[in-house]
């Protein structure tokens, strides 16, 4: 295993798209952080707002799977499914004899830890960068523990998102299926949060990672809502990852 | 250890309605160029494919170096190397930083290996050429590498020539021969250019519209292939004795049929026919007979072969 995981960093380190896309998450968030310390950028209703850290309000577009995915599906794209394409490289490893579910859980990790650094790592530490450049100190222990719970748990569902679009990336096979297939999806979940669906379909919904990406940035989360969340994002990364795995030990390879 | 690398039993394998593979059983030996021959579309990659396990057959067993469960085949596999219709390769890597995703992959400890595979496939002075900006043929010959990569034992490569110029052709064949002679590295290889092939193969695969026709050593081919009189008399018996006796030969052999094949005297059919005749025989049919490899192909397949 840890040979398909050191084969993954070395390929996610010579990946092209994976550089370009942290400089532009590095330079979006530096400047929305920036706008919004500067306040040309006036964001309000916030959860970072009502936590008391207003200073934070930019990541409120990075908690947005429409915003966020963005990132990662271009990522997915572009380091998991252009495997499958004209190169072909996924061949390789198969034909190098290393178990199916092996290799396929390698690249999640690996994919999963790059999505973090690209929507989470970068956007937060950049705020919080940026904080201490500008007003000398960074926040309150209080704060702290709001911003590590809030975005721990956000991390936990990021983990499910990441094996939904790894499983997409698997099927498709294509870097343009499965960006719009990604987009596509993140642009249904929006409409089924915006819009009232039947009672079962919100009740869905509503144990959804989807929708714990936005329950879980609320200061004012109960245990059970910690406990809730915390379900939700394991089961549903377990059960991504085990329906991941199980399609591409079927897959065929071209 | 099994002296077969690689053995297939009814293998099968159907795309919607088609039969790709169709109930072949292949016998690969140790130390074998096992050459598989088919048209373009006739299920040698397909085939290729099941073998590695890039697809997975409908029906039929695949064994390798003695393993045919699922477990025991991918680790089987872990001593093979492949090129599967054409190279997969990190088109935005060097050669060397390739081959370093293949030995990560492989667990194999040390960088010398990559050192070597490329010297091997002379390519070691590429340096930080990206494989983008490679010709065709160093794209193979750094396929090659890849699957060369941790000394496989069983190396199977799915049209290796394609795109090659000739002196690349011959340099691939020398290095293939190269490692089999000297690694005893058994190679299954699989081409529709059946002049390459002849060149290069000790055992045949012939495969046409998913079935299996054919498989035969290249003494059984030469064997086929080789130019000789076809000698039909009314008494086979006398026939035999003449020819011994009066052209003084005994390059020649006796067919099921009764029919004798003469490998001698080939330039002198009216002295072989005067022989027979002056001594009494009835000559019921004479014929110069003998395949090149393409006619000998394309009478199997019934239809014109791809050169």
């Amino acid at each position: 295993m840890s040979n398909l995981l050191q084969a993954e960093i070395f390929k996610l380190k010579h990946n092209k798209s994976f550089w370009v896309l942290l400089i532009i998450s590095a330079a979006l968030s530096s400047l929305m952080h920036y706008l919004v310390v500067s306040e040309w950028w006036m964001l309000t209703n916030t959860p970072f707002e009502a936590a008391g850290i207003p200073e934070m309000n930019a990541l409120s577009m990075f908690i947005l799977p429409l915003f966020f995915n963005l990132m990662i599906g271009t990522l997915a794209a572009f380091y998991i499914s252009t495997e499958f394409g004209s190169t072909g490289v996924i061949k390789n490893q198969i034909i190098s004899g290393k178990h199916r579910s092996l290799i396929y859980f390698a690249k999640y990790v690996v994919y999963t830890a790059a999505a973090v650094i690209l929507t989470v790592i970068i956007p937060v530490g950049s705020g919080l960068i940026l904080k201490l450049i500008i007003s000398g100190s960074i926040f309150n222990g209080d704060h702290l523990i709001y911003l590590l719970t809030s975005f721990g748990l956000f991390t936990l569902q990021l983990a499910g998102y990441t094996a939904i679009i790894t499983l997409i990336a698997i099927m498709t096979g294509d870097s343009g299926k499965t960006i719009i297939f990604s987009i596509a999806l993140t642009l249904i979940m929006f409409v089924i949060d915006q819009i009232p669906m039947s009672d079962l379909i919100s009740k869905l919904y509503n144990y959804s990672i989807f929708h714990q990406f936005g329950t879980v940035m609320n200061p004012e989360m109960t245990a059970g809502d910690i406990v809730t969340a915390v379900s939700t994002g394991v089961i549903s990364t377990v059960v991504m990852l085990l329906i991941g795995m199980y399609v591409f030990g079927k897959k065929e390879i071209k | 250890m099994s002296e077969y690398i690689l053995r297939t039993d009814e293998l099968t394998k159907t795309y919607k309605n088609y039969k790709a593979v169709n109930k072949v059983n292949i016998t690969v030996k140790k130390g074998d160029i096992y050459g598989f021959i088919g048209q373009n579309g006739a299920g040698k990659s397909t085939m290729l494919r099941l073998v590695t396990g890039l697809g997975f057959p409908d029906s039929g067993k695949i064994e390798i170096f003695g393993a045919d469960t699922a477990k025991e085949l991918n680790d089987a596999q872990k001593r093979m190397g492949a090129i599967i219709e054409q190279p997969a390769l990190f088109l935005n890597m060097t050669a060397e930083q390739n081959l370093e995703v293949h030995r990560l992959q492989k667990g194999i400890p040390g960088k010398q290996c990559i050192t070597d595979t490329l010297k091997l496939v002379e390519l070691e002075n590429t340096g930080n050429k990206k494989v983008k900006n490679f010709s065709l043929g160093m794209k193979q010959r750094l396929g090659l590498a890849v699957a060369l990569l941790g000394d496989p034992e069983f190396l199977i490569l799915d049209e290796p020539t394609n795109g090659l110029d000739p002196i690349g052709i011959v340099e691939l064949r020398e290095l293939i021969q190269k490692l089999n002679r000297e690694k005893n590295l058994t190679v299954l290889i699989s081409s529709h250019i059946l002049s390459e092939l002849y060149q290069l193969a000790t055992t045949y695969g012939i495969i046409h519209e998913g079935r299996l026709i054919e498989e035969l050593s290249l003494q059984e081919l030469d064997e086929k292939c080789r130019q000789h009189l076809k000698i039909k008399v009314d008494d086979h018996e006398k026939g035999v004795t003449v020819l011994e006796r009066k052209l003084n030969t005994t390059d020649f052999e006796i067919t099921p049929d009764g029919s004798i094949n003469l490998y001698s005297h080939l330039e002198n059919v009216r002295i072989v026919s005067a022989a027979l005749t002056e001594s009494g025989l009835i000559i019921e049919h004479l014929s110069q007979n003998g395949d090149s490899l393409e006619s000998y192909f394309s009478k199997l397949v019934g239809g014109s072969s791809h050169e």
